[in-house]
């Protein structure tokens, strides 16, 4: 007993140090560079300065990835609902085959397609004009939060769509069948019978797409240049630009009490899931 | 048998080594700060030419990485091997920014060998002597200059602005036709903050020659007001390559960029042929990048070797001019020579030699450039 819960102990020693060393010791030193003025005593000027310049990018943030999320879940719970309850057969291979594609397109690739697709004379809305549908001086350009939240929602909505369909498809197919002899319309069952049951499943899918999103950088400096920005565009500035480090920090210190926020749902959630 | 071994090698040496002091081969590490370009550069250009005219010594390049960042990694190894009293720096020739260069200069890291090479007596702009406040004649000799511009599209703007004022008028009258990428997105759009600084501010002969004042800053609150006016009307465009995207389509009439930039993506097809570039008045920033060599180089003979070569006319002309678009360091009168007429015309076609020596600004003091940014963060993008 005891010599077998010293080797499980030296086998877990290697990633335990992989962790400590990469993860939880520049955590743990970028927590403390935040707290710490450029002399090196303990301050909270960096959040004062964070706050002062980039409280506005920081509300900013908060919102384009609420709506983001908003967006991914109403966008996966429509294309999961149609391969559940879809009836032309043909209509229900192609999505299904096409809506994986994004999963395999980096950010800042989608970005790089976005920011020609999306720009005032870019590819949709000459398109657009080339069919009539649209006059070029009316043409806009979406490369701003706009496009931002495009980018989000195109990359993340089939990542959660993976997840929300599997949950959908391993349902008990009599709940549903209940209600369609029962005359339920297809968006009632949905809503009504499909949608409460994955709710678990869903919830997972938004928080890690909302942690995810929260880290991305390349999405708002490739396709807005404006302000307000991100917060990850303004940390990347601060040590490009200044060699900021402490405000850099604090910035990050506040991304990570927002996702924080959201890994405490997502704990509960998987608790509550084992538990049951 | 002794005799002829020793007569054997004698021969074999100088038929090797034609010039009589060439039988050491050494290695000299030049260490560029900078994009991929840099290195590139002197791997595939400057390096083989420079082997092929002095067989004993072998150029190796290394990159440090882009932008200041990369310039403070060589300043920290040379600052390293002197604390560490190392009689002999690996560091032969390192390629530096300007704020690193006078730092360098101040904590006495170089040689003083300007005096010293051929091409030394070619430089007389004050870049070579002043880098952002710091003194630094005989320190350095600049590899080349680059230099910020507004590009237009001709077919949109008859008579492109002349001065910051002029443009500020313009853009009021076109709104969303003038594009800059505000302080985020790259380097041009911050030397177009410095430059509308220098137009707007009455002491910007002060930000670039110093003194350091800390209160200078308070001065500058109506310029920012002003420019967070001209934003209402200007667009915020993704990047310095962002700016030049949205000319290409269209988009906009006007923008900010470097000038070797510039060229470069119309040389490779990537901006319509008919864009033009104007330096506006008062000014616009631009800024040199530095040959440098450590105080205690390992090689120091061969490293001036190497940086005399390097600032010689002709390959100012051939590597600078020609094949990255950049404006030579040394005075562009020496390289003329070297350079036919179209090549020479392309490069000065819109921005003249006159142009710069009157319009091209170096960038503020590095203290005060911090405080610009900073100020446009707080004055202007909040």
């Amino acid at each position: 007993m005891n010599q077998s819960r010293g080797l499980s102990l030296l086998l877990v020693t290697p990633a335990l140090i992989v962790v400590l060393a990469l993860f939880v010791y520049p955590l743990f030193y970028s927590l403390v560079s935040a707290f710490t003025d450029r002399a090196g005593s303990f301050s909270l000027e960096n959040f004062d300065k964070a706050l002062e310049l980039y409280l506005t990018d920081t509300i900013f943030t908060v919102v384009i990835i609420g709506v983001s999320t908003a967006l991914i879940a109403l966008v996966s719970i429509a294309i999961g609902g149609y391969l559940t309850l879809g009836e032309n057969r043909r209509a229900v291979a192609m999505l299904a085959w096409l809506y994986r594609w994004p999963l395999f397109v980096p950010f800042i690739v989608a970005a790089q397609c976005m920011r020609t697709f999306l720009a005032k004379n870019g590819l949709m809305n000459n398109t657009f004009v080339s069919l009539g549908l649209m006059d070029v001086a009316s043409t806009q350009s979406f490369l701003d939060w706009r496009g931002i939240i495009v980018t989000f929602v195109w990359k993340q909505a089939p990542f959660v769509t993976l997840m929300v369909a599997g949950a959908m498809a391993s349902l008990d197919r009599s709940t549903i069948d209940a209600a369609r002899n029962l005359g339920a319309s297809r968006l009632r069952i949905l809503l009504e019978i499909v949608v409460p049951q994955v709710r678990g499943t869903l919830m997972v899918g938004l928080i890690l797409s909302f942690v995810t999103m929260m880290s991305v950088l390349s999405v708002p400096i490739m396709i807005s240049g404006g302000s307000p920005t991100m917060m990850t565009v303004d940390m990347a500035y601060r040590i490009n630009a200044h060699g900021d480090y402490g405000v850099a920090n604090a910035l990050g210190f506040i991304s990570y009490l927002l996702t924080g926020a959201a890994a405490y749902f997502y704990l509960r959630q998987s608790v509550r899931e084992r538990s049951a | 048998m002794r005799k002829l071994w020793l007569l054997s090698t004698a021969l074999a040496a100088l038929a090797l080594a034609a010039p009589a002091e060439a039988q050491q081969r050494v290695t000299i590490n030049v260490m560029t700060a900078g994009d991929q370009n840099m290195v590139d550069y002197i791997t595939e250009f400057l390096g083989p030419q420079f082997e092929k005219q002095n067989p004993n010594i072998r150029v190796r390049a290394v990159g440090t990485g882009p932008g200041e960042a990369g310039s403070q990694k060589i300043w920290e190894r040379l600052d390293a091997q002197k604390k560490a009293n190392v009689a002999a720096w690996d560091v032969d020739v390192g390629v530096v920014h300007q704020t690193m260069a006078g730092q360098m200069v101040n904590e006495k890291l170089l040689d003083r060998y300007r005096g010293s090479i051929q091409s030394g007596s070619l430089v007389t702009r004050d870049t070579a002597k002043n880098a952002l406040g710091s003194n630094v004649d005989g320190y350095v000799m600049p590899m080349f200059h680059s230099q910020t511009a507004i590009a237009y599209n001709p077919a949109l703007v008859a008579n492109p602005p002349k001065t910051f004022d002029e443009l500020a008028t313009w853009a009021k009258a076109n709104p969303k036709k003038f594009g800059h990428n505000g302080i985020k997105g790259g380097m041009s759009g911050q030397a177009f903050v410095v430059g509308w600084i220098y137009a707007n501010t009455p002491n910007s002969q002060q930000l670039m020659e110093g003194p350091y004042d800390a209160a200078a800053k308070n001065a500058w609150t109506p310029a920012f007001a002003k420019l967070k006016e001209f934003n209402q009307s200007a667009v915020i465009t993704p990047g310095n390559a962002g700016t030049l995207d949205m000319l290409n389509r269209g988009e906009i009439a006007m923008g900010p960029v470097w000038v070797d930039m510039f060229y470069t993506w119309q040389a490779e097809g990537r901006l319509a042929p008919n864009m033009r570039l104007s330096v506006i008045g008062p000014g616009m920033p631009g800024q040199p990048m530095y040959y440098i060599i450590p105080e205690k180089a390992a090689n120091r003979d061969a490293a001036r070797q190497f940086v005399a070569f390097a600032t010689s006319p002709a390959i100012q002309a051939e590597g600078i001019v020609k094949r990255f678009n950049w404006y030579p360091g040394i005075d562009a009168q020496h390289v003329q020579a070297h350079l036919d007429q179209q090549v020479w015309n392309k490069l000065f076609k819109d921005v003249s030699p006159q142009d710069l020596a009157s319009k091209g600004k170096p960038l503020p003091m590095a203290q005060y450039f911090k405080e610009i940014l900073e100020a446009y963060e707080r004055q202007v993008a909040n």
